[in-house]
């Protein structure tokens, strides 16, 4: 009985584990064909392995640049969401002032606008300010559109810190700033991974707002990147996958470093 | 090492609420250990927030060492609180946690070490001190925030409620270890309990807080055996004092109670003479209170039965209700082998020697 148990339930794991994993080790093999095998059998395994593909849309495909934008766009603009989200959560979570709920409501309500209303709006501001068609442009529109969920995941977390804590702090001869710096952030530690990790791959898949706000080649980042294999008339489907592939690894990456804190952030209620 | 003057301190959160603190005034005196004592909501804590600088002052001053301090920062009065729930950092040592208000004040690293070291011994905390606080028993815990105030060496220490978090056994110890530390340190402390036992035996005085006011403040036992009003003579003793509603009667110089259709005569030093049909409180403690059989000699006694009875072994408390008012209810204290049962017949036997008398506003009435 229980190893009918057991078995019933590898099976299914097992059929999870085919379903969410399928797509992914079908593109990490087609990454590794060319085109034409591609197009001659789908699902083939890769012989003979193709490696050189990669070093191919890394320095031929401008690959190299594109994940140099991407890094450096999503890494500022992850950094500069976390402390100014972290400090504005601290802020609404902490201090009881007039229009504290109003400016919470205001700052979250953003999030039920779907982006595509935004996006003329945005394009008229950035061209204005002369942002249009560059990193920084897009770093500062990435950070506005990955603000509100930031304080919201942020400041529940703080608002579960017993004020005591801050109190404490205070009574050991801390200012506001220094307690922000020294008690708040790092108990907040697993909730500020949280939103690392998920404004990260957020940002880093991004494509809507680069594709309208960005169009020099210099400044391109890996999802646009991709999108230059498919042309009007055909698409480059090996390409397409070693680009996928090369965009993906940072964010597997992140993913393996912060997973363990992102699990201890969400099961944080259980914590005393 | 420092007093503290509370003048008239009020605080008041909500204009249409009464305040939480009410006109607060109070002198603790150099290396005392001033108990505030009260029942929940009474402002007890809100008076302590406010000398640690942790609530503004609405109205009114505070002091340490003669000097005001309404204005200073609670980060610069120089004053260490122990929280009720610790309030450890989560995210640092043991070490780190008691080091934190020392790295602030610039101390020098190894006067930090030794500091710190010194304490963990005393406290019995150096095993400890390379883990976090969630790896710590509540004992242990309370030992640390202890040793995060002592370590500072600060002018004036607050305790709000610092043993509630812990089980029986261990509140009895660690209040022991409070007392040591005040006679160890000889410093000035504050300490903000409602258990009126904690307040007993550890305070130097007490102050006994009821509506955000002061109510009386004196030595532990003179506040027990001396209440100034029905609330501090109720409040005080376990169980409290037995208050009986009487009037004034006919004769005796003014000192004839009339109490459920029997009398009283008190002694002059209890009572001042009175008007008849004055109507006011009459108190007594259960321990001056005595169970005699019906129909034995009980000299100044009232005719009762017997409610309920709780043998506590040493002693037994016996609650009675008075033959002729049975709204009005009385304990006594009574030998554990005295063997009433529920729903007999006695006399309540009183020492009037240790009686009290309280107006109608509920203030104590005393000979001048």
């Amino acid at each position: 009985m229980d190893v009918l148990k057991k078995s019933i339930l590898l099976l299914l794991l097992s059929g999870y584990t085919l379903f969410a994993a399928g797509p992914f080790v079908w593109a990490a093999m087609m990454s590794l064909r060319t085109t034409t095998e591609i197009h001659y059998d789908h699902f083939g395994f890769p012989d003979p392995i193709h490696w050189e593909k990669y070093p191919e849309a890394w320095f031929n495909s401008n690959y190299a640049i594109y994940f140099t934008n991407s890094t450096q766009v999503v890494l500022a603009a992850v950094i500069i969401v976390t402390l100014i989200g972290a400090m504005a959560a601290h802020c609404l979570a902490r201090y009881r002032f007039k229009l504290n709920r109003l400016v919470y409501f205001v700052l979250f309500s953003t999030i039920i606008f779907p982006p595509q209303i935004t996006i003329i709006s945005l394009f008229q501001i950035l061209v204005q300010y002369g942002l249009y068609n560059s990193k920084l442009g897009l770093t500062l529109v990435y950070v506005a559109i990955q603000l509100p969920l930031t304080v919201y995941i942020l400041e529940s977390f703080f608002a579960r810190i017993p004020s005591d804590l801050f109190d404490a702090a205070r009574m050991d001869g801390y200012s506001d700033w220094q307690i922000f710096w020294k008690v708040s952030l790092p108990i907040a530690v697993p909730a500020v991974a949280t939103t690392v990790i998920l404004n990260f791959i957020l940002l880093w898949n991004e494509f809507l707002f680069a594709v309208v706000l960005i169009t020099d080649e210099v400044n391109r980042t890996l999802p646009l990147g991709i999108q230059r294999f498919i042309g009007d008339t055909q698409e480059d489907i090996g390409m397409i996958a070693t680009g996928l592939m090369i965009a993906i690894i940072p964010v597997i990456v992140v993913y393996a470093f912060f997973s363990e804190k992102l699990i201890q952030g969400m099961t944080a209620g259980a914590v005393k | 090492m420092a007093t503290v003057t509370l003048q008239d301190l009020t605080k008041v959160y909500d204009r249409s609420a009464p305040p939480a603190a009410d006109r607060v005034s109070l002198d603790i005196g150099d290396e005392e250990l001033m108990v505030l004592l009260g029942p929940s909501g009474c402002g007890k804590t809100t008076t302590l927030r406010m000398i640690a600088g942790l609530e503004s002052i609405t109205s009114g001053s505070l002091s340490i060492d003669e000097q005001v301090m309404n204005q200073v920062p609670a980060k610069d009065r120089d004053i260490a609180m122990v929280f009720q729930s610790y309030a450890l950092y989560p995210h640092m040592t043991v070490k780190d946690n008691l080091a934190f208000g020392l790295r602030r004040r610039a101390v020098p690293r190894a006067e930090i070490e030794r500091r710190v070291k010194e304490i963990a011994e005393t406290l019995e905390l150096s095993p400890l001190l390379g883990r976090r606080p969630h790896a710590l028993s509540g004992g242990q815990r309370q030992r640390v925030a202890l040793g995060r105030a002592i370590v500072r060496d600060p002018k004036v220490f607050l305790f709000d409620e610092p043993l509630s978090n812990l089980d029986a056994a261990l509140r009895v110890s660690t209040r022991g270890e409070i007392a040591a530390l005040h006679r160890r340190l000889g410093a000035t402390m504050i300490y903000v309990t409602h258990d009126q036992v904690e307040a007993m035996t550890l305070g130097t005085r007490i102050c006994i807080m009821s509506g955000g006011r002061v109510m009386q403040v004196g030595a532990p036992l003179e506040v027990y055996h001396a209440p100034v009003n029905t609330f501090v003579a109720g409040f005080l003793g376990n169980p409290p004092m037995n208050l009986i509603p009487a009037r004034v009667a006919e004769g005796d110089g003014g000192r004839r109670l009339a109490v459920a259709g029997e009398s009283l005569v008190l002694p002059p030093a209890r009572m001042p003479a009175l008007g008849p049909e004055t109507a006011l409180t009459f108190g007594i403690r259960p321990e001056h209170v005595t169970l005699r059989r019906d129909g034995a000699e009980a000299g100044a006694s009232l005719a009762a039965e017997v409610l309920q009875t709780e043998a506590l072994g040493a002693e037994t408390i016996v609650l009675a209700a008075l033959r002729e008012d049975r709204a009005a209810k009385v304990m006594a204290r009574v030998a554990g082998d005295a063997g009433f049962r529920v729903g007999e017949s006695c006399r309540l036997q009183f020492d009037l020697a240790a009686a009290h008398v309280f107006g109608a506003e509920g203030d104590v009435l005393r000979p001048r």
